[in-house]
């Protein structure tokens, strides 16, 4: 570990000198800055966390510049805004690429617009880095430009859940699970994949459904699986269903042994606000980035956040687009290139140390890691598994609701 | 037995809230053939200014309906006043839709504005209770929320039963130009009547925001169920609203536990579709008289 690291240290100062070094040689033109074009949900539905992405990237362009910038040109960075649209990051990044002539882009947020924007990048030979597109639409696409600033694509963002529950002696472990999931392509595959894996183990499976994305009342649904007492409840969700669920559990009075939900409990921010803090304790989660995380230079990335925006809570997507700025600004250094060709082909080989993790990927952009398993313990949200990246010891079975 | 029971115990009490929401917008449509479809967002609204009033100044959401409702009253009888009374009667109930779209979007647009489009939800500390009657688990809040919604049913009922205005609020709807002729100050009737229909928003959005996360954009949603109850409870029905709601809540909370939650919307749309094709009217709506 610690000769890794040194390794990491030299390597990055090798980095950083020879981008120096470079940049003298280039002399007088080195100076010029370095457009890179971004779209971001600045407005509509996205909008928060589109900010969020934004925060990120201003924050890496402030960190490499205060380094020398990208082999000796300072960064700017040139940011369109798509209002959530679809149609609309197409022509931003036409726009960007054809008209501003962006030397790189960056990702814009959430697969439902990364999807459409890669394949524009790619039809120019762009490389795309993107921080927030991990669904199955974009990876669909088969492109070899993009590159995806997480540890694991979003549908097997679980499987760290079902492999600390299989790590369990056969005593400990479930002998029941229900499988309340959204309707929704982040979600309901999400805990598929866990019950393939699972059921595959001996755990029976006494309840699964699907619940369409339009239902606000989870309160039947809840007092279905609570009567069959699973031992185990794991949902593929969103926050919002999570949330409720979660209180309709507390309303009936039914709290099972182990309970996992892929999006809601992961918010250190706005969860306990949302099921009331003495509720949290014992739940899972699982997550890419949490700011207590050991991943390389996250502890001065924190730092560097709460400096230039305060302190408070992150929001994920701000790390996940700094990663996007880091592997960018690696690959630079690497392949001593401004060339995107080159920088997609060295992409495809090594890992790369970020805030996210280290981080590697297939041919088609899929990260190769696995996203972290998190709990609540004593009204505080740690990564407990696997073991090597854990601030705290998984603990179950869960205490029952107000308590622990 | 006991799944069904506890259902439709859920299903009730959540048709009553909805009960409350549509009874407002029934009620403007009666009186003055507008459809109100900025109602959904008049109740996102209350909700969120009864999440600041909680958050701000942890004043109850159950109270909160007090500051709450006289303001939206206001701000209804305003936007009465200012866009719907210059309507010409013959193009108001089309243009109406326009105005209240538009207003619809412009609350929509001014609380992300304000709020952004995070999800908020007001946590009282009972927020999660529940009692336990006869086995069955009955949820404190939806119950006090239910209550307050059947309070104000009842006083909206005396309200329309009992008042002098309350007289000339149903003639205005049975008749417009004999009440006019009687000597009732039809502008008036409607201004204060399309109030009165929007502050049932605001209280069901104090509690609304109670019981469900919501964001400037969760209106479209509220609004097309509001819409559907309305239609089967028949148009300008208040008592009919309050039936399809529960009906409503009693269906899709039936369905959900039965069938399976796919099913439990779509199957009370499928009960809309049979009682409109028996009864066009919906369940109190007066038929048509045809020539």
């Amino acid at each position: 570990m610690k000769l890794a690291r040194i390794a990491l240290a030299i390597g990055l100062v090798a980095a950083l000198s020879t981008a120096a070094a470079s940049s003298a040689a280039q002399g007088s033109r080195a100076s010029s800055t370095l457009k890179i074009g971004i779209s971001l949900s600045l407005s509509g539905d996205f909008s928060d966390s589109g900010k969020a992405a934004m925060r990120g990237y201003n924050l890496w362009r402030d960190v490499v510049n205060a380094h020398g910038g990208l082999l000796g040109h300072p960064v700017k960075l040139k940011i369109l805004d798509d209002t959530s649209s679809p149609t609309q990051v197409v022509s931003n990044y036409q726009n960007l690429i054809t008209k501003d002539k962006v030397a790189f882009v960056f990702g814009p947020f959430s697969t439902l617009l990364t999807a459409p924007a890669a394949t524009v990048a790619n039809r120019y030979h762009y490389a795309f880095i993107e921080p927030a597109g991990g669904g199955p639409a974009v990876f669909g696409e088969k492109l070899h430009n993009v590159f995806f600033t997480q540890p694991a694509p979003i549908i097997d963002s679980a499987d760290v859940f079902a492999h600390y529950i299989l790590s369990l002696p056969k005593s400990l472990r479930p002998k029941t699970a229900a499988y309340p999931s959204l309707d929704d392509p982040f979600a309901s595959p999400i805990a598929d994949r866990v019950r393939t894996l699972l059921e595959k183990k001996g755990i029976r499976t006494v309840y699964k459904t699907i619940y369409p994305a339009e239902t606000t009342d989870l309160a039947p649904i809840v007092s279905k699986y609570a009567a069959m007492k699973p031992d185990l409840v794991v949902g593929g969700t969103q926050n919002n269903d999570a949330y409720a669920q979660i209180k309709a559990m507390i309303q009936l009075r039914f709290s099972p042994k182990f309970l996992f939900f892929s999006n809601g409990p992961n918010d250190p921010a706005e969860f306990p606000s949302k099921v009331g803090p003495q509720n949290v304790n014992g739940i899972f989660s699982s997550g890419d980035w949490f700011p207590q995380s050991k991943a390389p230079g996250n502890k001065a990335f924190v730092a560097a956040y709460a400096k230039k925006y305060g302190k408070g809570p992150i929001d994920p997507t701000s790390p996940e687009a700094f990663a996007a700025g880091q592997v960018l600004q690696l690959a630079v250094a690497k392949t001593h290139s401004l060339d995107n060709g080159k920088i997609i082909t060295a992409l495809h080989k090594g890992s790369w140390p970020t805030v996210e993790g280290v981080l590697r990927w297939n041919s088609i952009g899929e990260p190769q890691g696995s996203d972290l398993l998190v709990e609540w313990v004593h009204g505080k949200l740690y990564p407990v598994y696997p073991k090597k990246i854990a601030l705290h010891a998984p603990f179950a079975p869960k205490p029952p609701w107000g308590k622990g | 037995m006991h799944l069904v029971v506890q259902a439709c115990i859920l299903g009730v009490l959540t048709g009553g809230v909805y009960a409350l929401m549509a009874s407002g917008l029934t009620l403007v449509f009666g009186v003055m053939r507008v459809i109100n479809v900025a109602q959904g967002a008049l109740v996102i609204l209350s909700a969120y200014l009864s999440w600041a009033l909680f958050t701000h100044f942890q004043v109850d959401p159950f109270l909160s309906v007090l500051i709450v409702a006289p303001l939206i009253f206001a701000l209804g009888v305003g936007v009465q006043l200012v866009f719907i009374r210059s309507l010409r009667s013959e193009q108001a109930e089309e243009l109406s839709l326009l105005i209240t779209w538009a207003l619809a979007l412009g609350i929509e647009g001014v609380l992300g504005a304000v709020y952004e489009t995070t999800y908020r939800a007001t946590n009282t500390s009972y927020a999660n209770s529940a009692w336990t009657i006869f086995g069955y688990q009955v949820s404190v809040v939806r119950a006090y929320a239910f209550g307050l919604c059947v309070a104000v049913l009842v006083l909206l009922y005396l309200l329309l039963a009992r008042t002098r205005f309350g007289r000339s609020v149903r003639a205005t709807v049975q008749n417009p130009s004999s009440a006019l002729l009687l000597g009732v100050n039809a502008d008036r009737v409607r201004a204060l009547a399309f109030g009165i229909g929007v502050s049932t928003a605001a209280a069901a959005g104090a509690v609304y925001g109670v019981l469900y996360p919501f964001n400037p954009g969760s209106h479209y949603d509220l609004i097309s169920r509001l819409l559907s109850i309305v239609v089967l409870g028949g148009l300008g029905s208040v008592a009919g609203a309050v039936a399809a709601a529960l009906m409503m809540g009693v269906v899709e909370a039936v369905v959900a536990v039965e069938i399976s939650p796919v099913w439990s919307s779509f199957s009370y749309f499928v009960v809309l579709v049979a009682i409109l094709l028996l009864r066009p009217q919906g369940f109190f709506g007066a038929r048509e008289r045809t020539l």
